[in-house]
């Protein structure tokens, strides 16, 4: 038998049934939210997040934090589009978009790992080196005009809905199962849950959080070709303040920032949530200035009905 | 023996940063055409006094330990800025009184962060993540004027009243140095080295257990230092809105990440509980100094962020080496 208690009780739920509410309000106060070109959109904005997430839910399981993932994202937009301007491969790009990321991802862990430097201090300053490293390449000139035959991967669909989301759906189940089964996977919850511990059980400690941040690098990197395709345009500025909406999305899909608890499917949703929440503001005409409120707002009651619960449940 | 040399020297940091001073100082007189004057080196310090105030913000908050960082303080400047500029150029309140409103709005904005971290029990990195989100939302919001349109506006019709804490100078010394950042400096090193409450400050930062254990208040003690870092952050909103004669919703973007570096530079150690005034002070000028000489050179301005991220990670990967040496 299910048990419905248990179900109810996870923050999943809880934010599965906030998308459901918000999807119901927005789709009869405003006649565009459930048209298929808005629906799409939503979609296609939303899969860089979902993509990314994957590797920040578990960077944050392990007690960590990465800010330089909008950076990164922006870096390797900045080499795909170099790449697919110069008429190479898409497939090229998409290798060399995300071997760029691994290898931010990787510095970012080695110094966190060897340097013994905290997450959010690495990751900080790797924020602003790699955005001004994108401001040298790039020369202070954006680019434009990428070729539409190198665009699938960005703009197609199949089965009408876009390439990116299948993307971003195969990834989820993959990393999913990875994360739930493999035993890399359940070392990376042993680590946010108690190093010591894990430790002392056989896990390596460096190389699972190396791990982590590698994952986190290549993901953006993999979001960051999508963009560029998508989109079509790189400037110095692509990319900045994703980090936030990754991270926010990962917080409010219940990923414990204690680190040791959280789910690649509550981040997903977290993500549409927060795509939602920023789509039926456009619909509705609030000024967008007010995303930051609400979102920030979010990401508060979230953690603390979290606080709360768990003070209720100890006692 | 040598080895005992490099220790004090690097081990010092006082003395590590006034040497890393001199010769940044040393190599940008040589190298900068224009950076060697008196007119530039005055000038220079008011640069300083934002980031400055931002960063012993940070400081007091980092020192309180417990994962204490402060990613809003640039949201908060941008608030207050733009609280300050509404007021004054929009609704005319006289400039005195809306100074003070904008300090209380600082003062609040710190106390909620406060609040979430010591009574909530939430981690300052979420809390303040969250608020980033918040104040630099809400500074937009309120920058908007319906007169003109749904977009944010700059407001920038000040009157000349308005203009003294960040444009006078005594002979050569800009006010906004001797008025607010001396004085700033001078009580926090006071608070921090002679006072019990500095001292609880250190003992909650260094080991929060044992903090507890002898009687300390520890929420409060956390509680007041993100107050105090939205205070300090509404300061700083006061005197770059004076300085640049305008009141914009997005001023403090990017100023938490310098804020942070500064503070980590000058020896506060991101575990909380140890670092002194003094050395944020040296550091505080040693960035001035470095982003002066990046831009009479005529290096972009993104080179400035990216060079402190750089000395972000080099100065904690230093501070963590020192540790490890001297555990050995």
């Amino acid at each position: 038998m299910i048990n419905f208690q248990r179900i109810v009780r996870r923050r999943e739920f809880t934010v599965l049934v906030l998308i459901l509410i918000l999807s119901a309000i927005f789709s009869f106060t405003t006649e565009r939210f459930l048209s298929v070109s808005n629906i799409t959109n939503l979609l296609l904005q939303l899969s860089g997040v979902a993509i990314t997430a994957i590797g920040m839910t578990m960077v944050i399981i392990t007690g960590g934090i990465d800010v330089s993932a909008g950076s990164t994202l922006g870096m390797a937009c900045v080499v795909s589009g170099y790449l697919l301007m110069g008429g190479y491969s898409p497939f090229l790009a998409l290798v060399l978009a995300v071997l760029v990321g691994l290898g931010i991802g990787f510095v970012n862990g080695a110094i966190i790992v060897w340097g013994d430097v905290p997450p959010i201090i690495a990751t900080l300053g790797m924020m602003n080196l790699i955005r001004a490293l994108m401001f040298q390449t790039l020369g202070g000139r954006w680019i434009s005009g990428i070729p539409p035959a190198c665009r699938t991967i960005g703009l197609g669909k199949w089965l009408g809905v876009p390439i990116p989301m299948w993307i971003a759906t195969f990834l989820i189940i993959v990393f999913s199962y990875f994360l739930s089964y493999r035993p890399l996977g359940r070392h990376i919850y042993a680590v946010g849950n108690n190093p010591e511990a894990a430790r002392v059980s056989g896990v390596n400690l460096k190389s699972t959080i190396i791990f982590v941040y590698a994952l986190t690098g290549a993901l953006a990197g993999f979001a960051g070709l999508i963009n560029a395709a998508r989109t079509g345009i790189v400037q110095t500025n692509s990319g900045m303040g994703f980090e936030l909406d990754v991270i926010a999305a990962v917080v409010l899909g219940g990923t414990s920032a204690l680190g040791g608890r959280g789910t690649i499917i509550g981040s997903l949703l977290g993500a549409f949530l927060v795509g939602i929440i920023k789509n039926g503001m456009v619909l509705l005409n609030v000024p967008a200035l007010s995303e930051g409120l609400v979102i920030g707002a979010l990401i508060i009651i979230s953690v603390l009905a979290d606080i709360i619960r768990a003070r209720r449940e100890t006692r | 023996m040598k080895r005992d040399i490099w220790d004090t020297i690097i081990g010092n940091r006082v003395f590590f940063l006034s040497l890393l001073f001199v010769i940044l100082f040393i190599l940008l007189s040589f190298t900068v055409p224009g950076f060697l004057n008196l007119y530039n080196l005055t000038n220079m310090t008011q640069y300083g006094v934002e980031l400055g105030l931002l960063a012993l913000a940070e400081a007091l908050v980092i020192l309180s330990g417990g994962g204490g960082i402060d990613l809003s303080v640039g949201s908060m400047m941008s608030l207050v800025a733009i609280v300050i500029g509404v007021l004054i150029g929009r609704v005319g309140l006289s400039p005195s009184l809306a100074v003070v409103i904008g300090m209380l709005t600082g003062l609040a904005a710190g106390l909620f962060n406060g609040l979430l971290v010591s009574v909530g029990k939430i981690l300052p990195l979420i809390v303040t993540l969250a608020g980033m989100y918040i104040y630099r939302s809400l500074a937009l919001i309120i920058a908007v004027d319906p007169q003109f349109g749904p977009n944010p506006m700059p407001v920038s019709n000040f009157s000349k009243s308005f203009y003294f804490i960040g444009q006078y100078r005594i002979g050569g010394i800009p006010f906004q140095v001797l008025f607010i950042f001396v004085p700033v400096l001078l009580i926090l090193h006071f608070l921090l080295s002679r006072t019990a409450w500095g001292r609880k400050l250190y003992g909650v930062g260094s080991n929060e257990t044992a903090a507890t254990f002898s009687g300390i208040d520890v929420s409060r003690v956390r509680l007041t230092v993100y107050a105090l870092s939205g205070l300090l952050s509404a300061l700083a909103a006061w005197v770059i809105t004076s300085r640049i004669a305008s009141a914009r919703p997005d001023i403090g973007t990017g100023y938490e990440l310098q804020a942070i570096t500064i503070a980590v530079l000058g020896g506060i150690s991101i575990q909380g509980g140890e670092g002194t005034v003094g050395g944020v002070l040296l550091s505080v000028a040693i960035i001035t100094m470095l982003n002066n000489g990046l831009q009479l050179a005529g290096i972009h301005q993104i080179w400035q962020l990216g060079a402190l991220g750089l000395v972000l990670i080099g100065s904690v990967l230093l501070n963590q080496f020192l540790i490890r040496r001297r555990k050995i």
